[in-house]
């Protein structure tokens, strides 16, 4: 058995249980799930922005309890944030803020003397900057998105400006994505099924290369489909979108609550 | 290689940002006209194609698995504007629905990986591969090439940015207030995962798609934008003369640049203020210029404007740089590449290559 | 168009109508007429050209030699740039395909079946609520908000049929509709076809399956290798097993009754059938 086709296949199916997921908290009653998507997107935009603007540790670490607060608020459990979001980017920027700690230059903290090391004042804080920024602004990204459905999002990068073609275009993406991954998750397990014993790293090389193409010509093959089946329902170039959004008094109270919270944590932050 | 929130300063975030709003608007200029209305489901397509083969665990020699971008096939089969804005999309995507990057950060990503990578892949394919017949060896190994140099530009690209966040953005205090690492770190720790994995990981996947569809799919190796006929390639005819034997002459003299070395001193009419100041070069000066003696020190307008500007290579020998043979070669090499992908830049901007367009 | 005309000019005439797709001929020579109000079944197995005869029909392609006439107007190049005519014809002509996921490109069953209406720019209000009278015919209203990728087979079949049928057309054109289904959604999609007997509709499916035939169709024609070989209502044609086997919709080999073994032309999809030896 091929390991890489395993792993492979694991993360297709990763990618589904996250869409599941996303459908499930966009259902739930929750503090985000009330306001309009184009308040809510906005409004984490926003704090994410100020999240990186920021400069003291302190209002980041505020932010990223704001942040915390507000996904339990909309119905995502401690837990699923804890592992999906915060154990991840601690173990990844985790680990490469560790080395900042003795390299960059500054007053010694803590000195290691066996080992000729020390750690740095300014190298812990720039690692607590670099964790905590990056902590918070995903918890702010992942709330957002597991809590409002996709298509809403896009709707409402449209209502941001965002270029019509775009948002169509990023909307038959992700439409495309799951079929193209249902498509190459069963010519992986095929694959997997028909090959007897363990593979040479040139064989795996050579599957790995041939599903891809297969996935292209049958990919490109489709897009001309589509195009037909487009052509034949009336496009003939302009883009209507279709979008049922109404701002209500409490979604131009969620914006503005939003856009003080991140004013404020600039202001006190600079 | 795809940048969190939090890594890069608020004002390179935005400048990143513009850069790449600026490709997405010429790249979308381009397609649509060259495409019209096929543009969205084709592009649409491709950037879900490139996603799911951005999710592959590509198994390279050694024993370790790498995720390929697919910027290089991208760039072959729709071109770099088709290809920047694919590999946009499945970015966006990517970091939007999957938290894979940063959404400050997806206007430095897209400039790093779809726009970068795009060009340097496609002026790599065809700089190698151009000419050649669709089937020919020779573009499997354009491929692997232009995969390969496409994500290490990338990495470059990406640990620039890194590398220069300390300097510019720190506290009063001296702390980094973002990437922490200076570039004499950033540089060295990005590149050697890129050398040593990604890159070949690209390089695989491109070659192998591009062997596959030799085999099996010629008409996309055409380039979806040109509906063209069986004999023709799908890149402009090589002139008469071969590019290849100019390349060939300009390495050769790329290696011959050491041998200034061997001229002792300074040209005539290039000296520094400080020379000037020097006894010993004065005489060479006179001797040099028919027994006229050279002024007793530098004039005042040499003085004032020799400060205005410190290059990047003074005297052809980077600072790090001991050896000055290698310091020359390292000068020549960078300028030839610098000037080579201004020229395919420029070349590529103007060019009206793709004449036939379908229209609905 | 004009609707009194439609009595007297065929809904479609083709003439000599070839095409070629990539140096292969796929439609040769072919000529038809299809009177407004007609079922027609086209018979054929893969790779017979009823396929690209439907996408002619619909103006997605275009024939390379001949001619084909929608009411009397000719469907070109030229005349479907004419934006008033082309979206006058998207309107009333259909065209179901096969594979249900190419046609199924909006993010949610809402926004596919209201894409042809916001194509022809409807009025919200009526937009809104013709898309969910259509949803509810369809008996899909649940299923509103869903992605097409949640969807089952039978599922996204009903989703692309309500999609088309929401703009009211005169012709139908559908390709394969029962392939891949389940019993169940087959026979929704076929009492849907049934329906439409009688009525002003124009019905023109391609199907390989013989069984469903005299339901949906009142007059079949048969195609092999690009060209109609035949031409004759269900009951005549699907009585004649030497031409089923000529065109590939039917195969004969060895099969044992009991202690027989004996071949001749039949067709699977029953358990079980009796004849004399």
């Amino acid at each position: 058995m091929s390991s890489f086709i395993e792993s492979t296949i694991r993360g297709f199916a990763r990618a589904f249980s996250n869409s599941l997921l996303a459908e499930a908290a966009a259902s739930r009653p929750g503090l985000l799930q009330q306001l309009d998507p184009r308040v809510r997107l906005a409004g984490i935009m926003v704090l994410v922005i100020s999240t990186v603007v920021c400069r003291q540790i302190a209002v980041i670490a505020v932010l990223f309890l704001l942040a915390a607060g507000m996904a339990t608020a909309s119905g995502l459990p401690v837990m699923l944030l804890a592992k999906r979001v915060w154990a991840v980017i601690l173990g990844f920027t985790g680990l490469i803020a560790l080395p900042a700690l003795f390299l960059t230059p500054g007053d010694p903290l803590l000195t290691i003397p066996a080992r000729h090391l020390a750690i740095s004042s300014q190298g812990l804080r720039a690692a607590a900057l670099l964790v905590l920024r990056v902590e918070t602004a995903a918890t702010l990204t992942t709330t957002l998105v597991l809590c409002t459905p996709w298509t809403h999002l896009l709707k409402a990068l449209r209502s941001l400006h965002l270029p019509a073609e775009l948002v169509v275009m990023l909307a038959m993406t992700h439409r495309y994505v799951f079929l193209l991954i249902g498509t190459a998750n069963q010519m992986f397990e095929s694959r997997q099924s028909r090959s007897v014993g363990v593979l040479s790293g040139a064989e795996q090389r050579k599957m790995a290369a041939r599903t891809a193409g297969v996935l292209l010509s049958k990919s490109v093959e489709m897009s001309h489909e589509v195009y037909l089946a487009m052509l034949s329902r009336g496009f003939r170039g302009d883009i209507h979108l279709w979008t049922d959004f109404r701002m209500r008094v409490r979604d131009y109270l969620g914006l503005t609550a939003f856009i003080f919270a991140g004013l404020v944590a600039v202001w006190i932050g600079r | 290689m795809h940048i969190p929130d939090g890594y890069l300063s608020p004002s390179t975030c935005a400048t990143l940002y513009a850069l790449a709003a600026a490709g997405w608007y010429s790249a979308l200029g381009q397609i649509k006209r060259r495409l019209a209305t096929r543009t969205i489901p084709l592009i649409s397509v491709f950037a879900a194609f490139s996603f799911v083969v951005m999710m592959f665990n590509v198994p390279l020699p050694g024993g370790t698995t790498g995720h390929a971008v697919g910027v290089a096939v991208a760039a072959i089969v729709l071109g770099p504007w088709g290809s920047m804005l694919s590999i946009s999309i499945a970015l966006a995507i990517q970091a939007l629905f999957f938290g894979d990057g940063g959404i400050t950060t997806l206007g430095a990503n897209c400039f790093n990986m779809a726009i970068v990578g795009s060009f340097v892949a496609y002026g790599v394919y065809c700089v190698i591969g151009r000419g050649t017949d669709l089937r020919s060896r020779r573009r499997v190994l354009a491929a692997a090439a232009a995969g390969y140099v496409a994500i290490n530009a990338s990495a470059f690209v990406t640990a620039l940015e890194f590398g220069i966040q300390p300097a510019l953005f720190h506290d009063p205090s001296g702390s980094p207030l973002y990437a922490p690492y200076p570039l004499r770190v950033a540089i060295p720790a990005m590149m050697i995962g890129h050398l040593a994995v990604a890159g070949l990981a690209e390089g695989v996947i491109s070659a192998g798609m591009v062997s596959y569809l030799q085999r099996a799919d010629l008409m996309l190796l055409r380039g979806v934008e040109n509906p063209a006929r069986e004999s023709e390639t799908a890149l402009p005819p090589a002139n008469r003369q071969s590019p290849r034997r100019l390349w060939w002459v300009v390495a050769s003299l790329m290696l011959l640049t050491p041998l200034g070395i061997l001229a002792a001193g300074s040209a005539w009419g290039e000296w520094s203020s400080n020379e000037l100041a020097s006894r010993q070069t004065r005489a060479h000066i006179e001797s040099a210029s028919g027994n006229q003696a050279a002024p007793a020190s530098a004039p005042a307008g040499l003085q004032r404007l020799s400060n205005v500007w410190t290059a990047p290579f003074p005297r052809y020998a980077p600072k790090f740089i001991k050896n000055p043979a290698f310091g020359y070669l390292l000068s020549a090499m960078f300028a030839v590449g610098f000037l080579g992908l201004a020229s395919l830049l420029t070349g590529f901007a103007g060019r009206r290559r793709w004449t036939i367009g379908e229209r609905s | 168009m004009d609707r009194t005309v439609g009595k007297l000019t065929p809904t479609f005439a083709g003439q000599n109508v070839s095409f070629s797709y990539e140096g292969i001929p796929a439609i040769r020579e072919l000529s038809f007429q299809i009177e407004p109000g007609e079922r027609i079944a086209l018979l054929g197995a893969n790779g017979s050209g009823k396929s690209t005869l439907l996408r002619i029909l619909d103006a997605l392609c275009f024939p390379s030699s001949g001619s084909v006439r929608f009411r009397g107007e000719p469907l070109n190049q030229d005349r479907l740039q004419d934006q008033q005519f082309a979206l006058n014809f998207r309107r009333q002509v259909a065209l179901v395909f096969q594979n249900p996921d190419v046609q199924l490109f909006n993010p949610t069953v809402f926004d596919e079946v209201a894409y042809g209406p916001l194509q022809l720019q409807w009025g919200r209000e009526d937009l809104v609520r013709r898309v969910e009278q259509m949803l509810d015919f369809m008996g899909i209203s649940p299923l509103k908000d869903r992605p097409p990728y949640r969807l089952s087979g039978g599922e996204k079949k009903k989703v692309a049929l309500a999609s088309v049928l929401v703009l009211d057309p005169e012709v139908l054109l559908l390709d394969e509709p029962t392939a891949t289904l389940d019993p169940k959604s087959q026979s929704q999609v076929i009492d849907l076809i049934q329906q439409w007997k009688g009525t002003s509709k124009t019905v023109v499916t391609a199907t390989h399956q013989l069984e469903t035939v005299e339901d949906i169709a009142d007059r079949v024609l048969v195609l092999e290798a690009g060209g109609v070989i035949a031409a004759g209502p269900p009951s005549e044609i699907l009585s004649n097993p030497d031409l089923l086997l000529r065109a590939n919709l039917i195969h004969a080999h060895r099969h044992s009754h009991g202690a027989v073994v004996h071949s001749h032309p039949h067709l699977h999809g029953h358990s079980r059938h009796e004849h004399d030896h």
